[in-house]
């Protein structure tokens, strides 16, 4: 790919990018948030249309208008969130969109034969006729990964492929790629992740801002070097938490004291009466750090939502320094106890057609100083509207820009502002650093750190486990709503916690 | 109730299922796509208006039939073209497209007929024994001794049902409605099909206005439909967006109305606005245990741009 550049609205999403992908190599595309990656993928898989710049395939120039023609060309991708029909059986959902006899009926057992064959060829285990929403994260990527060499791709494109996967599917994935490799494929990997690209890849391009930074042979690489290309001037990578490593990043708390966050077999039921959440005990002491760790939709909404007493449990109970969540409104919770960072803050989180300084003190607007008697007191309200915007570095035109207007990552710093500007015992932050480029995410780091400092208690629930593993001083797994496994600092160890995930310890 | 009543009562019922089948299949159809057309009220009025003027006109009814097809298709087209390719509010141009069907309706009827004191007729469609099949007892003078618009409309769900659930055409298509961006992805081509079955179900929504002049009154009066093409939304989502259950759904409907109708002509102690609410009470109670684990299509009324970023 030669000087390709995409542009949406006055964005420059690409800038003059440059690719070169060998035959039989694992090309790692390694990148923060927002450096262009997923987008220079999509346009090399016909998604988006480059508004300049050439795609090349064995020295031939082609032309790519949209995934039929990427598809053709032998080119297939996986995308991070996958594309796939839920309602359909995994055999329906890989022969999508190819040839099959019809008649007199559906002819589908052939495929199924090819199917096999690849998934044996490849070590992607799958079964065919089970439906695809019955089936957990791991076995959905292998749907997607089949999806593409059933069309008998040369180029394999992976989006971000391990987030939401065990260590011990990661494993077994990268075997697999190694398999196609050796059998003259290419694959380009997308990650953000550094151990991965050290560990997975032959060649590693790193793209900052819409531009390729460098490109490396792998011996060649060093960790501190594809770092310092990713964040450039930015951050100083000496002394980041994000990189750092070194054990611990913080002193261990005192678990003698009575805990900021006690929970006492808590059970939440989803609408058709099933448990979410099981009871579920845990605490949270003062000076300490509790991840939750486990893949996406094992009951992690639920219980960063009853412990805010948005979701009234069925049964057990939940104190927040001594104070009983069920008996006391969540905006009581609120004014002292705790602050939230929810998963989605589009949805959960942030008004778009509100101004930032409104945005800023949500859930806070009934408290004095910034109300009085009923009234907002909109003087004081900018005043720490404009203190926050300087002290979290949001990029705004002011307290009274539409938030309509921030990017992503700055929604999210309005999120963390509000979560960290106001008193609060307790911080329950759901995914705080998703989809944050990496200065921004060391800002999250070393806000949690300071409330940890402080002798605030907080709990992080995230998929991604390094962060888990780097921040916390306890981490819980949870697995179909039920804490698999507790494990302190000392015991850390992410194969466990991946068998925890994937429930090996409850069902064997 | 006699063996020939019952019998009289059986083709009456297959009868008043026409349109409701007809309307509530294109309704499911673009539906399988995502586009939700809220405008079969209006389409078939213009059905009815356009088919019989048509039919009037030339003195054919099949010219009649094949006219509003052609309109109901443009209607289609119309809703096409706004929700996909401009992406513009489903339901806002499906009630923009009612009102216009509504309107046109009539308009197009004052302007060729004018105003008249005897209302011009065309002859009903007639009945077409089919051999062999029409002399089995019951059922044979029941299904198989109809107008030719009844074998159609039986033809046009069994075929559906084909279409949708045993070619791989079905699946793309189904997939469409379920997932727009994983279909495109596999080189599904998203558009096009959503312009085929919005068209398509437009056409099948004219057919069934053009049934009712054709079938029942001779000629267009204003409100002809009488709500039909509302009811045929609820059926649909009765019947779960699959062209068997809503078959079935409307052979149902069908079955309490036309009884309802009955009882009204023998006299009865009960007002008549009530039995004339009968066939809905009766529906709902009945299809909702009925079809309960039925679900409409995920991406149903929802308009899809492949360069939309989902991140903000």
């Amino acid at each position: 790919m030669q000087a390709v550049r995409k542009t949406f609205g006055s964005v420059v999403a690409l800038n003059e990018v440059n690719l070169h992908i060998n035959r039989n190599e694992i090309h790692g595309l390694l990148g923060g948030n927002g450096a262009g990656k997923t987008t220079l993928m999509n346009v090399l898989y016909g998604l988006y249309k480059p508004d300049s710049g050439q795609i090349r395939l064995d020295g031939q120039p082609v032309e790519i208008h949209s995934p039929r023609d990427a598809i053709r060309q032998g080119i297939g991708m996986v995308h991070q969130h996958f594309l796939q029909v839920d309602t359909y059986t995994v055999l329906e959902n890989i022969v999508l969109g190819t040839a099959i006899k019809n008649r007199p009926t559906m002819q589908l057992a052939e495929a199924e034969q090819r199917v096999k064959a690849l998934s044996d060829q490849f070590g992607l285990t799958v079964k065919p006729q089970a439906m695809l929403e019955t089936l957990p994260m791991g076995a959905r990527q292998r749907v997607e990964i089949l999806k593409a060499l059933y069309r008998g791709i040369k180029i394999l494109i992976l989006d971000e492929p391990t987030t939401n996967l065990t260590p011990q599917e990661v494993d077994s994935l990268f075997e697999s790629l190694r398999v196609m490799v050796s059998q003259g494929m290419s694959v380009v990997f997308i990650t953000h992740k550094l151990g991965e690209v050290m560990s997975a890849c032959d060649r590693i391009t790193v793209l900052r801002e819409g531009q390729s930074v460098l490109t490396l042979d792998r011996a060649a690489a060093s960790p501190e070097s594809l770092v310092q290309a990713m964040v450039g001037d930015e951050l100083d990578v000496a002394d980041s938490l994000l990189f750092s490593t070194s054990k611990t990043v913080s002193d261990p708390p005192d678990r003698t004291q009575p805990p900021i966050l006690a929970m006492d077999a808590v059970t939440v039921l989803g609408d058709n009466r099933q448990p979410l959440l099981e009871a579920c005990s845990l605490a949270v002491y003062p000076n300490e750090i509790v991840g939750i760790a486990g893949v996406a939709g094992n009951g992690q909404r639920e219980l960063a939502e009853s412990i805010l007493g948005l979701q009234a449990p069925s049964a057990g109970r939940i104190s927040i320094a001594g104070t009983d969540v069920a008996q006391t409104p969540t905006v009581k919770l609120l004014e002292k106890l705790v602050s939230y960072i929810p998963e989605d803050r589009l949805q959960d989180g942030f008004l778009p057609s509100a101004s930032v300084g409104q945005n800023l003190i949500l859930g806070r607007h009934r408290q004095e100083p910034y109300s009085k008697n009923g009234f907002l007191n909109w003087p004081v309200i900018n005043r720490a509207a404009r203190r926050l915007i300087g002290e979290y570095k949001i990029r705004t035109l002011g307290p009274d820009d539409t938030g309509a207007n921030l990017s992503g990552g700055n929604i999210q710093r309005v999120m963390i502002a509000r979560a960290f500007s106001f008193p609060a015992q307790l911080v329950v932050a759901h995914n705080p650093t998703q989809g944050l480029d990496i200065p921004s995410i060391e800002f999250v780091f070393s806000k949690l750190l300071a409330h940890k400092a402080a002798g605030g208690a907080t709990l992080l629930i995230s998929e991604n486990l390094e962060e888990l593993l780097l921040l916390c001083d306890r981490i819980a797994t949870l697995y179909r709503g039920r804490i698999a496994g507790i494990l302190t600092r000392d015991e850390f160890d992410k194969y466990e916690i991946g068998r925890l995930m994937s429930g090996a310890r409850i069902d064997s | 109730m006699d063996q020939a009543q019952l019998t009289n009562f059986a083709k009456l019922v297959i009868l008043a299922m026409v349109p409701y089948v007809l309307a509530s299949q294109g309704t499911m159809l673009g539906g399988r796509t995502g586009i939700f057309n809220v405008a079969q009220e209006g389409i078939m009025l213009v059905g009815a208006s356009v088919g019989f003027l048509a039919a009037y006109l030339s003195n054919s009814l099949l010219v009649g039939v094949l006219a509003a097809t052609l309109v109901g298709g443009v209607f289609g087209l119309a809703l096409a073209y706004f929700t996909t390719t401009l992406r513009m509010n489903q339901f806002v141009i499906g009630l923009a497209l009612f009102f216009i069907g509504l309107a046109l309706s009539t308009l197009l009827f004052k302007f060729a007929i004018g105003v008249t004191l005897r209302p011009p007729l065309v002859p009903t469609l007639p009945n077409i024994a089919i051999p062999g099949l029409a002399q089995i007892p019951f059922l044979g003078e029941v299904l198989f001794d109809q107008n030719w618009l009844v074998y159609f409309t039986f033809i046009v769900s069994a075929f559906l049902y084909y279409l949708l659930y045993q070619t791989s055409f079905g699946l793309e298509l189904r997939a469409v409605g379920e997932n727009p961006k994983a279909a495109d992805s596999l080189g599904v081509n998203v558009t096009l099909l959503r312009y085929g079955t919005a068209i398509a179900g437009g056409m099948l929504m004219g057919i069934a206005g053009a049934y009712l002049p054709m079938v029942y009154t001779g000629t267009f009066t204003e409100g002809i439909v009488q709500g039909r093409g509302w009811l045929a939304i609820a059926l649909t989502f009765f019947g779960g967006w699959r062209p068997d259950f809503i078959f079935l759904g409307a052979l149902f409907f069908a079955g309490v109305e036309v009884l309802a109708l009955r009882v009204q002509v023998i006299g009865s102690v009960v007002p008549y606005q009530i039995l004339l609410m009968l066939p809905y009470i009766a529906t709902i109670l009945v299809m909702m245990p009925a079809f309960k684990g039925v679900r409409a299509p995920a991406f149903l009324g929802q308009n899809y741009d492949r360069e939309k970023r989902t991140q903000v």
